[in-house]
């Protein structure tokens, strides 16, 4: 029997040695609780020392006492340690993997007058996938795939974006792949999906190019960003260098693979946001092209936009103006002018708008004023009218009125609704 | 002339029916004007933040502090009046248009992170403990007596401590 003890008795020290190691490793990989200081929680494992020492002091004793004949009874379980704060992850929305979050933008609705056609009808507008990526600390990644119908009623797709982009930090971030062009604010500040924007549809003069707009929105391309160390003004740049548009009939006017001259697009697109005035951005933007096609058409472009926008949660106001250059190896110059305002005011959910735009290209104009170049531009204006209404933070309607005057005919009328949405 | 007159009578149309719903469905709500404190992790050097500096580290248009460790912004859940009058006073917003902030930069593609969120005051001040880069708030009821200054610490807002009549911000 006492051989037995002997025999056990160490065994039984050496298992509480590791039990006591073990807990110290557990309690070393819990957070600290937050409701005790750290000094209290100091003496509370002091204390638990100087318990746990007197335990194995007791059972060394125990060891060395021959004469024990009977079993010690165990060891009374450990106090448990305190408990500490559960913070409870919120999950974010839209996160649909560790690194993957996606969403979708819809729209549809109906529309009456010709301004949108022979007919009313009730209108799929756009159906957009939007998805973004962190694949590392700087490095993340773009994709969006946009269904849209057309006027002959088929539903187009099409990868709108897609781009790998590395940001070092706030002053240098760098992109490749498809992209919207930063021509002025409008187009990189909304997109597509008509959920962000305020109106249906966009300005006259940041109409898509695939649908009818006459300024390069979409291209390929390299793009450089970032902040300009400049403390409360609040300076951003971004600077493209991208295939340029395609023109000619039937092009489509990103150049996704095939570029139609050697030349690139360059744009470089300043902007301040002065933290004074929270909510407001001036800026300016230049791009410079060679436009080329199967005709030996070569015509520079330059387009210089200027913008001073101001939100805030009731106001919104955008102001842009811009002068499309073009110009032959020899000949006249021909110039574009365009401008939009547009103005609104949130009170509660509701959100009425007006915006007023204008574009008058020459008609003699190489590029604008073609049609074998692309649809013809000339005078085009009038004023928009609507009211949005925000159901929640992820759908809203809108009712709007529309007037356009162009060169040679009628000034026409149209309106309409939309829901516009997000989830 | 006569269509920027027809611009200028639309724009005060818009105005005066907009300003009348306004009036007609926003409640009025009474201010109790608890101080809220904004919280830093204690190893952090920063004692002194302006509203401007704030908006920017909580709406991700600031990704690092001065000594180079990343910001991280962590916020109560929605629904804490703290909360509401943080987005309000710091950033102008309120929690559907903080929410619609953030899923429009991530449209633009710009790297906005929204702020981790928690469900408690003692859940933003143990993250906020325990991470060196995160700036958090709570109100200032919240902020003393669980035994938790040492791992964190108030900062000032604009120069002034939340004791200072002239805080701004305050629920």
């Amino acid at each position: 029997m006492k051989n037995i003890f002997r025999k056990f008795l160490p065994v039984q020290i050496v298992g509480f040695a590791i039990l006591i190691a073990l807990s110290w490793t557990a309690f070393a990989q819990q957070p600290a609780p937050a409701t005790a200081s750290q000094g209290e929680i100091n003496q509370q494992l002091l204390d638990r020392i100087a318990e746990l020492e007197k335990e194995v002091k007791q059972l060394r004793q125990a060891t060395n006492q021959s004469s024990i004949q009977t079993p010690t009874p165990p060891a009374p379980a450990p106090a448990p340690l305190p408990e500490p704060v559960a913070i409870v992850e919120i999950t974010q929305a839209n996160v649909v993997a560790d690194r993957l979050k996606l969403n979708f933008f819809g729209d549809t609705g109906y529309q009456i007058g010709h301004f949108y056609g022979p007919a009313n009808t009730f209108e799929f507008g756009e159906f957009d996938m939007f998805a973004t990526a962190r694949l590392s600390e700087h490095v993340s990644a773009l994709g969006e795939i946009l269904f849209t119908s057309s006027t002959d009623n088929s539903v187009g797709v099409d990868v709108e974006r897609l781009l790998l982009k590395y940001r070092a930090d706030d002053y240098f971030a760098a992109s490749i792949g498809r992209i919207h062009t930063d021509i002025g604010y409008y187009n990189t500040a909304f997109h597509r999906g008509d959920y962000f924007q305020t109106t249906i549809g966009r300005p006259v003069m940041y109409e898509f190019d695939d649908q009818g707009g006459f300024l390069p929105l979409q291209d390929l391309g390299v793009v450089l960003e970032g902040k300009v160390p400049s403390g409360k003004l609040g300076l951003n740049y971004v600077f493209e260098v991208t295939n340029g548009r395609a023109y000619g009939i039937n092009a489509e006017p990103a150049q996704n693979s095939t570029d139609g001259n050697n030349s690139k697009a360059v744009n470089l697109n300043m902007s301040a946001k002065p933290e004074w005035v929270p909510g407001l951005a001036v800026g300016f933007s230049v791009r410079h092209d060679y436009l080329s096609d199967v005709n030996n058409l070569r015509v520079s472009e330059t387009i210089p936009v200027f913008y001073a926008v101001y939100n805030s949660a009731k106001y919104e106001w955008l102001n842009e103006a811009m002068v499309v250059r073009h110009a032959r190896p020899v000949g006249p110059v021909y110039h574009t002018t365009a401008f939009y305002t547009q103005f609104s005011r949130r009170f509660g959910a509701y959100r009425p708008y007006f915006r007023y735009s204008y574009v008058n290209a020459p008609e003699n104009d190489p590029i604008y004023g073609d049609p074998t170049e692309i649809q013809e531009v000339g005078r085009v204006n009038g004023p928009t009218v609507g009211m949005r209404y925000d159901f929640n933070d992820h759908a809203a309607f809108k009712l709007q009125y529309d007037r356009e005057g162009t060169t040679d005919t009628k000034s026409i009328n149209g309106g309409s609704g939309q829901f516009a949405f997000t989830f | 002339m006569k269509t920027i007159q027809t611009i200028l009578l639309l724009m005060l149309g818009i105005l005066v029916f907009g300003g009348a719903i306004e009036f007609a469905t926003e409640p009025v709500e009474a201010a109790t004007g608890d101080p809220i404190v904004v919280i830093v992790n204690g190893a952090n050097p920063v004692d002194d933040l302006s509203m401007g500096e704030l908006k920017k580290l909580f709406m991700s248009d600031r990704s690092k502090w001065d000594t180079g460790k990343a910001v991280a912004p962590v916020i109560v859940v929605a629904g804490p009046a703290e909360r509401t009058a943080f987005l309000k006073i710091v950033c102008g917003m309120n929690d559907a248009d903080f929410s619609k902030y953030f899923l429009q930069a991530a449209f633009t593609g710009k790297s906005a992170t929204p702020p981790r969120e928690v469900p408690s005051s003692q859940g933003v001040k143990s993250v906020v403990g325990s991470s060196p880069g995160a700036i958090g708030f709570v109100k200032a009821g919240d902020f003393h007596g669980d035994g938790s200054e040492g791992a964190i610490k108030a900062v000032k807002v604009d120069g002034l401590t939340a004791g200072d009549s002239s805080y701004k911000l305050k629920m």
